[in-house]
């Protein structure tokens, strides 16, 4: 009822502005004014309102490709005036291979009407016009309006009118106004850079800026507007119209910016860009883009999280140690309750781990760090630590030594509860090894996990530890499934020794890539630590067996400890690791004629028209190697580089780099690998999926040299 | 090596005429197109003489303004009187407004009394995109050396209200006679308007 007064007196408030709206086919036009009336000698905005139909759009004042800015002609009594159009910002309409600039839904231009100071207070004032409109879909319809509005003339200042005064005053505050931006110009050879600065654009959101120019044939509308970030502003790189080949090319190019949401006037005046305009790149793609950068929701990343920890447990570093963890499983025989206890344990080691390290991860990068996931193997220590690790796990798999027989020979009470801080250790090894094997699944989910706020973050971590340690949970919780698995046996002893040899692999790899991240020096030195290490743990062992021969062992079992320390710290943290020799980098299997990637090298490759496919890889990422060897260093792909002019970009994060961590992060990445073709004709590029095939690479750089 | 010089090779002959604009003083950009009779043309047969390529839509209202009027007519009258070759193209899509066969185009030609040389049919856009013809009418002179002297609308009056025509400047006639007089054109680029021109959506 309240809801129905309101109404009312609504309709009667406004009739005190009265106008008829006008259906003109394709959209629905009508005079409104911001107030209920003016006073003698003041002015009153007065706005004419478009409802357009759905599909079809009107056009601003440059209409961009084509199409044509919408006119209002006035009819006023004897000494009022009425000035151009306020226009609001526009949109680009794209249609075809062409680019249209105008207006879709609703739109309001205001202008500003001016009573003579003889008007009589208490008359009614008759301001009429003329509308022309060029309504456009696929098809442009012109269509006109006679419009009228009829406005007391009040002694002092009219009320705002309770319908419309809002909505202009609103379309007034948003509309594009000079804020000192100084902008300057140049065509250089086949572009025309445009330089902005000012200090409306200081830590502005500069994604998605663009500038609409007055005149329709200064720039080419529908090419894209490349953006170059500085410190002070931005600088867009357009592509010239006809003007640029006129012989007298234009002295200045006035128009709207349209940035972070806002929009700005402002005339540019030709001369050099000035050093604060650039330096700082292109903005951060959206995620949101339609790169394909994966705008994942919460639920779904949490899944692709899932999905992804389920396939880690197949990687080649990580199946040993769980197929061996199962297998002790089956060794507990009906012992349900115990199994229970064991999944239980090694599900906590899993998702401790995982929250752990994305809670260090989220901590890092809140501190600025450029890190991502897989930073742990970033640093030489950590690589060496987890090369002497993985063949500590491969020797006790091979029988060198037994873990749980405690080297203090405890009893077999403490053996069991061993047992279970095994399960648990079991947990937190097996996500420390798996984080290289960055899944393919798990790039788009943790890149996003790492856009957002800390919990969701950390949900997707959570999903990706409940993912990674459930098929062995499920094995320790459903009787079924221990049934399943073979029963303990002879077999056993064979199967460990057998798993103990993809562990051995996983060291070499490791071993690999430290060379690569601290040069061909690192490998004497590890190698000797690993010696020292597998003989500390055979002396180990052999105190295990005094121990259950009951002899003496402390004297081998002190040696052993003394030893392993010895290794790890020669091995892993001290001297610190240097850097490796520059030619080091990206040495061996390329049969790519690749260049190192720069951000500086990449611009200058899009300025010369030319193609890139830039991989973003690291060494200790397993699926980037495996893409390397299946899809990319192939003659197919090698081919198809040359017949399109392209250039290969390695960006290689085997170490730390802000840059390529800032590059990864514009496309919504929090690792690697990421693969990026830019097209000839420039623009965002495409992004490969992360499991590349050979074809796609081909086929993304095939439509990449092609002109358009 | 070799091998690579002629992979660059061929590269840079693909890309090149795809990514030329059309460039003022330059060569225009060669075409071949079916014309209303079904008989292919050429740009290089009008060698040794101006050509005036005008693109058309005959549901644009801009378009109908010049043939209503009969203002297009007389231009194309008086041009080819003096031995200009005028083509008019229809780049319009299969389905889209404007698109039409060859038999339609000559039947639209005679209703409209077009004093047009010929009518050519360009429904996948090449010609159009070559030229990167924006609207209807869209217009460009290529003088006798096929080089392009004119590109831009038909005249400065961007609307689409037969009123507009009156006291026009209209850039073709002016630019046809700085041709036919040997001069350079006064005024060589000018802003096209009108509808878009109603390319198919596939490159």
């Amino acid at each position: 009822m309240r809801f129905l007064m309101g109404v009312l007196s609504a309709l009667i408030l406004s009739s005190a502005a009265a106008a008829q709206p006008v259906n003109t086919g394709h959209l629905t036009a009508e005079l409104v004014a911001a107030s209920q009336g003016v006073a003698p000698g003041q002015t009153v905005t007065v706005a004419l309102h478009q409802k357009i139909q759905k599909g079809w759009h009107t056009y601003w004042r440059n209409a961009g490709d084509s199409g044509e800015p919408t006119k209002i002609t006035w009819t006023l009594p004897p000494g009022w005036s009425a000035s151009d159009f306020t226009w609001p910002a526009p949109k680009r309409l794209p249609v075809g291979p062409l680019t249209n600039y105008g207006y879709e839904d609703e739109v309001l231009l205001p202008v500003t009407v001016t009573a003579p100071a003889g008007a009589a207070p208490g008359s009614t004032v008759t301001l009429k016009a003329v509308a022309n409109f060029l309504v456009c879909a696929d098809i442009c319809v012109p269509e006109d309006a006679n419009l009228s509005i009829r406005l007391p003339v009040t002694a002092g200042p009219a009320p705002a009118d309770p319908l419309w005064g809002g909505k202009i005053a609103k379309t007034l505050a948003d509309a594009p106004k000079p804020v000192g931006l100084a902008g300057a110009f140049e065509k250089q050879g086949e572009v025309v850079k445009l330089a902005i600065t000012g200090p409306a654009l200081k830590g502005a959101d500069m994604a998605g800026a663009y500038f609409y120019p007055f005149a329709g044939t200064v720039i080419d509308h529908a090419k894209p507007q490349a953006i170059e970030r500085g410190p002070d502003g931005l600088t867009l790189t357009l592509t010239p119209g006809y003007d640029f080949q006129s012989p007298k090319p234009p002295k200045d190019l006035g128009g709207v910016l349209e940035v972070g949401g806002k929009a700005y006037e402002l005339t540019a005046t030709p001369g050099p860009p000035p050093p604060g305009a650039s330096g700082l790149g292109p903005p951060p793609v959206k995620v949101a883009a339609p790169a394909g950068a994966a705008n994942l929701g919460l639920a779904s990343a949490a899944a692709f999280a899932l999905v992804g920890g389920l396939i880690l447990n197949l990687m080649p570093c990580v199946f040993p140690v769980l197929a061996m963890k199962a297998a002790s499983l089956a060794g507990h025989g009906g012992a349900q309750a115990e199994a229970r206890r064991q999944g239980v344990a090694f599900g906590a080691g899993v998702l401790v781990t995982f929250l752990g390290l994305a809670a260090l991860l989220i901590a890092l990068r809140a501190g600025g760090s450029a890190v991502g996931w897989g930073f742990q193997l970033q640093d030489p220590p950590v690589v060496a630590g987890l090369a002497l690790l993985m063949l500590a796990v491969a020797l006790n798999l091979s029988g060198v030594f037994e873990v749980g027989t405690s080297l203090q020979g405890v009893g077999s009470d403490l053996a069991a509860r061993g047992g279970l801080a095994g399960s648990f250790f079991t947990g937190v090894l097996a996500v420390v090894v798996a984080a290289p094997c960055t899944a393919p699944f798990m790039g788009p989910a943790l890149g996003w996990a790492l856009t957002q706020p800390p919990v969701a973050a950390l949900v997707v971590f959570l999903a990706l530890g409940v993912g990674f340690a459930l098929p062995f949970v499920a094995v320790a919780f459903v009787p079924a499934l221990i049934e399943r698995l073979p029963r303990p046996g002879p077999w056993m002893d064979v199967f460990k020794k057998v798993l103990a040899f993809p562990m051995y692999g996983a060291v070499a790899w490791l071993v690999w890539v430290l060379t690569v991240q601290a040069g061909s020096d690192a490998v004497p030195r590890i190698l000797s630590a690993a010696i020292v290490l597998a003989l500390a743990l055979w002396i180990a062992g052999a105190a295990q067996r005094q121990h259950a021969q009951g002899k003496p062992h402390l004297a081998l079992a002190v040696t052993a400890g003394v030893l392993g320390a010895v290794a790890l710290v020669g091995g892993a943290l001290w001297p610190a690791y240097g850097a490796p020799p520059a030619q080091a980098m990206g040495e061996g299997f390329v049969a790519l004629d690749e260049q190192a990637y720069t951000p500086e090298k990449l611009a200058t490759l899009q300025a010369e028209g030319r193609p890139v496919l830039v991989n973003y890889t690291a060494a200790w990422c397993v699926s980037c190697q495996v893409n390397d060897r299946v899809a990319l260093s192939t003659t197919a792909v090698s081919e198809a580089l040359k017949r399109n002019n392209a250039v290969y970009l390695k960006a290689d994060w085997t170490k730390r780099d802000a840059g390529i961590a800032a590059e990864l992060a514009r496309f919504g990445r929090a690792g690697v690998p990421l693969y990026l073709v830019y097209g000839a004709k420039g623009g965002e590029p495409v992004i490969l999926p992360s499991i590349l095939t050979q074809g796609a690479v081909v086929k993304a750089l095939d439509a990449a040299g092609k002109a358009s | 090596m070799n091998r690579l010089l002629v992979a660059l090779a061929a590269a840079s002959a693909l890309s090149a005429p795809a990514v030329a604009a059309p460039v003022l003083g330059q060569p225009a950009p060669a075409f071949q197109a079916v014309d209303a009779a079904g008989k292919t043309r050429s740009l290089s047969e009008f060698k040794g003489k101006t050509v005036v390529l005008e693109w058309t839509n005959n549901g644009c209202p801009y378009v109908q303004k010049h043939y209503n009027s009969g203002n297009m007519q007389g231009l194309q009258t008086e041009a080819t009187k003096d031995g200009v070759v005028w083509l008019t193209v229809i780049s319009s899509a299969p389905g889209m407004q404007g698109y039409l066969t060859g038999p339609q185009a000559k039947q639209w030609k005679g209703e409209v009394k077009a004093a047009s040389t010929d009518v050519l049919l360009d429904p996948k856009g090449t010609v159009g995109r070559a030229y990167e013809a924006k609207t209807t009418p869209h217009m460009y002179i290529v003088d006798k050396t096929g080089k392009l002297v004119y590109m831009g609308g038909i005249d400065d009056r961007p609307y689409s209200e037969p009123e507009s025509l009156k006291g026009a400047k209209n850039y073709v006639t002016a630019a046809l006679a700085d041709v036919k007089a040997g001069r350079a054109v006064t005024q060589p680029a000018t802003k096209p308007y009108g509808c878009s021109v109603k390319y198919g959506s596939a490159g």
